[in-house]
């Protein structure tokens, strides 16, 4: 019961964030060249923040359960990844869905932001495959580990890969001197990222302990298992 | 039934160049309890094999239930015939309840009857558990269970009373007593000599070494 | 219900409940054929090479082999004693062949849906007029590869080798599934008919379930 109160709150606090978020998205102002179709940019580049800070926090779990062998941490890196997984999908489709109307296709082959964003995706589909293929618990943590921390490479080239290659996806918005966009852009796009983070706050809480109690019932379940054996009743066989 | 359950003469059997059984003869009467031992790798579960009717022989005639070895007419006769050894047949993914009435559908019966059969050796409440997170004295129950449910009139036992605990002994041992009053035949294969001679009316033991 | 189709439903219910828990065809596979799918174009250049001529070829190609995969699953695969167990309850051969390939062919298609609208996403190919009318090219393409990976499946069964070798038995012979449904698109494409490509799939399917029926038994003694 003490635990469930502060989740509670930051569930809630998620979700007023996650709402005033939406309104500024939808109250700021359009875009010059892109009109109101500026406006999915709210949600997917926390989604994409979301998606290289979860597999961030799932490369630090993994290096934490390789050197201390506490399953918390593996606990952490599977949650993260999953949540990760999630948000890169919801950054890929948001990215699609912007760029039907503003350049013309759902996918372009010259952007090398989508398809390493892409790539991304399905190294951490395999990640997740990965740790649902092996039964033995230590097993399935040590591999994960291994590959939660040779993945995380991929986090710097996708998001440095607008400037690395020549790219039809827009360059950074945020550079060191200074933000190329308009005052209520910049307060409704902060506003989301910092919902979104809430979001993955409270989303790595609820995973994490569902994890722990799977763990536990997993447990009670081998102990329990032997109750539920009886004596055989071999009276009357005909 | 007229005759023998199982009549085997002069029978050889070949894996490839190797030759692992040669001139084994055995007769296996109605309410008989058979057992056959000797040394590791000297064939008894191969001649099990041959006679639940699932090896083909390389030389030799013999006869179960019935029906001529290495003809059609075995597939008629396999129904009747129960198999219990160490490694059940269970699948992992499925729970020990419906791993029965699978077994259940395929052979004709109901799944009351499989239902049954999995209270008798004491699973009820363990029914819902997956086969493979069970233990293997909890699977083993379950292939028991199946031959509970399907009252074989031949049942062959590969080293049944491996790994088992008392209460599991106990089942085998009243599968066999039933099998026997019924009509039928048991074949049961052991390394553990003095059960043998406990539980068998005749002991046939293989020898590689004898002319 | 006849003993012939409750034992092949039966089975097929099984294999399909297995692979609801292990999850080896959703989880892995289809994945797998996704990735396939979305990584082809970085083997051209994509800014010069139409892709959209690709689009069809790449879709019935990660069908093939990804659809084999499904069927050949380790999940799929009897152990000794269970082959054993199928033999002694007296299921038929051919409700056992009937039972794997329908659950077979169940998994295929979900691969092949689920791959479709990706190679739309990714290739940008010439629209399809009537998309519907190639349910049914779909439903024989993936019966028929069923049907030629489980026969493979059994033909190999227990070796050693079989991960690579029941793939290079199954891809010549399922020349005519890949030609009867890439033609049978095509035809889609174009407004013409389908008829012969359909013919063929459906002939093609009727050589390999009469194949699958003829050979059971011997399989069958062969694998237990």
């Amino acid at each position: 019961m003490s635990r469930t109160i502060p989740r509670a709150i930051l569930g809630a606090a998620a979700l007023v964030a996650i709402a005033s978020g939406l309104w500024l998205a939808f109250t700021s102002s359009p875009d010059v060249f892109q009109g109101d179709y500026v406006r999915i940019l709210y949600v997917h580049v926390p989604g994409s923040w979301l998606a290289f800070l979860a597999f961030g926090v799932t490369a630090l779990g993994s290096a934490g359960w390789l050197l201390t062998k506490r399953m918390a941490f593996d606990r952490i890196a599977e949650a993260s990844a999953e949540i990760g997984v999630l948000f890169t999908a919801v950054s890929l489709f948001t990215g699609m869905l912007w760029g039907y109307p503003v350049w013309g296709t759902f996918w372009d082959w010259s952007d090398p932001r989508m398809s390493s964003t892409a790539l991304m995706f399905f190294v951490y589909l395999g990640y997740l495959a990965l740790r649902r293929s092996v039964n033995d618990p230590i097993a399935r943590a040590r591999r994960s580990a291994i590959l939660g921390i040779v993945a995380v490479v991929q986090v710097p080239l996708v998001y440095f890969s607008v400037t690395l290659w020549r790219s039809l996806h827009q360059g950074m918005t945020v550079r060191p001197d200074g933000i190329a966009m308009d005052g209520s852009m910049v307060v409704a796009l902060l506003a989301n990222i910092a919902a979104f983070t809430l979001l993955y706050l409270y989303l790595m809480v609820e995973r994490v302990r569902l994890a722990r109690v799977e763990e536990i019932a997993a447990v009670a379940d081998t102990e329990l298992a032997g109750r539920t054996v009886a004596k055989p009743n071999l009276e009357g066989l005909s | 039934m007229p005759g023998p359950i199982v009549m085997l003469d002069d029978v050889s059997v070949r894996f490839g160049p190797t030759t692992v059984l040669s001139g084994v003869g055995l007769q296996v009467e109605a309410g008989m309890v058979v057992g056959v031992g000797g040394r590791n790798g000297v064939g008894k579960t191969t001649l099990l094999g041959v006679i639940a009717t699932l090896v083909p022989v390389a030389g030799g005639q013999g006869r179960v239930l019935g029906a001529e070895l290495g003809t059609d007419g075995v597939r008629n006769i396999r129904p009747r015939i129960g198999w219990s050894g160490h490694e059940p047949s269970l699948y992992d993914d499925l729970t020990l309840q419906e791993n029965l009435h699978l077994t259940a559908d395929l052979a004709g019966l109901s799944r009351e009857e499989a239902d049954d059969a999995l209270g008798r050796v004491g699973l009820a409440a363990a029914g819902h558990r997956r086969a493979g997170l069970s233990s293997n004295g909890m699977r083993r129950r379950t292939d028991l269970a199946a031959l509970l449910m399907r009252r074989p009139d031949l049942l062959c036992l590969d080293e049944a009373h491996a790994g088992l605990d008392e209460d599991a002994d106990a089942i085998v041992g009243a599968l066999t007593d039933l099998t026997c009053r019924r009509g039928g035949a048991v074949v049961m294969v052991s390394h553990d000599a003095a059960r043998l001679r406990a539980e068998c009316d005749e002991v046939l033991i293989l020898d590689s070494e004898a002319p | 219900m006849s003993r012939f189709w409750t034992q092949a439903l039966a089975i097929a219910r099984r294999d399909l409940i297995v692979e609801g828990r292990s999850r080896e065809t959703v989880a892995v596979v289809v994945p797998f054929a996704a990735a396939a799918v979305f990584v082809v174009p970085f083997a051209t250049d994509a800014l010069d090479v139409r892709l959209a001529t690709l689009a069809f070829p790449v879709y019935w190609l990660v069908g093939l082999l990804f659809g084999m995969q499904v069927a050949l699953r380790q999940s799929a695969m009897e152990t000794p004693s269970q082959r054993r167990q199928l033999a002694l309850l007296g299921v038929d051969p051919v409700a056992r062949f009937t039972g794997r390939v329908l659950s077979a062919a169940a998994l295929v298609l979900v691969v092949l849906v689920v791959t479709a609208p990706l190679v739309l996403l990714f290739y940008d190919p010439e629209p399809i007029a009537r998309p519907w009318s190639m349910a049914g090219v779909l439903v024989l393409f993936a019966l028929g590869l069923a049907m030629v990976s489980t026969l493979a499946g059994d033909v190999t069964a227990g070796l050693a080798t079989r991960t690579s070798l029941a793939p290079l038995l199954i891809v010549p012979v399922s020349v005519p599934l890949l030609l009867g449904a890439a033609q049978a698109l095509e035809s889609v494409v174009r407004g013409r008919t389908t008829l012969p490509w359909v013919l063929t799939l459906v002939v093609t399917d009727l050589a390999l379930a009469v194949t699958g029926v003829v050979t059971a038994r011997a399989l069958e003694e062969s694998n237990t």
